[in-house]
């Protein structure tokens, strides 16, 4: 009988679209704030840090090879980011509750969804959406032993695709780092959606 | 602060695809450390866990 078997190349390629994936939801966030003119709070920025470093555990894997550990810093991510959005989804899951005075009202639209829905969802649900599914993958992908035997020689294309994915990482990380420094500088965050960069004050 | 986590991550990724560097995992949770605080910042645990039930 064979036992079913994940191949150290196979599970790099894997991780290689989750990377994909998460470069593609992160860059989808970050467009949708400029068409929409919507800063993302600390919240919203809190969960695209999760984000980053959940492709940065799969980078590891990519780059270095598969390991427990670079697994372990996608769960441990996952887990912060999920966090996240529970806590910012239970924030506004109550449209009948006045968040200055923290009293109900009669009025469905004194407590808001912060920013504009994609497909039915806000931001932040997907956010629940996402980490749930980063944390299932990786429970998956970790029942497969074979990714973590000695791997023969480094094929050339593998080479080039760990160094695409985690230069995309690496390019969407720095945009990120530039816009959230003119959005914050080096305090705290604006948290009321509107376009007021820090450094255009 | 938030400035700083990102940088952390952007300049790890930096070089885990320029050197193959190792260490890349200690300053992702060093970074998600940083979150936390600035997350327990965010949440004014004193007043209220801003959940209505």
């Amino acid at each position: 009988m064979t036992r079913p078997t994940l191949s150290p190349e196979i599970a790099r390629v894997l991780n290689f679209v989750g990377i994909m994936a998460l470069v593609g939801v992160l860059l989808g966030a970050y467009i949708y704030q400029f068409s929409y003119r919507e800063l993302p709070c600390t919240l919203c920025l809190l969960q695209r840090l999760a984000m980053f470093a959940v492709a940065f555990g799969a980078a590891m894997n990519l780059m270095l090879g598969p390991d427990p550990r670079h697994y372990g810093v996608c769960l441990v991510s996952a887990m912060f980011g999920l966090g996240i959005s529970i806590r910012q989804t239970l924030l506004h899951i109550n449209p009948y509750f006045d968040g200055h005075t923290g009293q109900p009202t009669l009025e469905a639209t004194a407590n808001p969804a912060f920013g504009q829905a994609v497909m039915g969802l806000n931001l932040y649900v997907w956010g629940i959406v996402i980490f749930a599914t980063v944390i299932l993958a990786t429970g998956i992908v970790l029942l497969f032993r074979g990714q973590f035997e000695p791997a023969k020689q480094e094929p050339q294309w593998l080479s080039r695709l760990a160094a695409i994915g985690v230069g995309a990482l690496f390019v969407m990380a720095t945009l990120e780092t530039v816009t959230v420094f003119m959005e914050c500088g080096l305090g705290d965050c604006p948290n009321d959606g509107s376009w007021n960069w820090w450094i255009f004050r | 602060m938030m400035t700083l986590t990102f940088a952390t991550l952007a300049v790890s990724s930096f070089f885990l695809w320029w050197r193959k560097a190792q260490w890349g995992w200690v300053a992702v949770l060093a970074a998600l450390m940083l979150g936390l605080v600035i997350f327990n910042g965010d949440v004014d645990f004193s007043q209220n866990l801003g959940i209505q039930l």
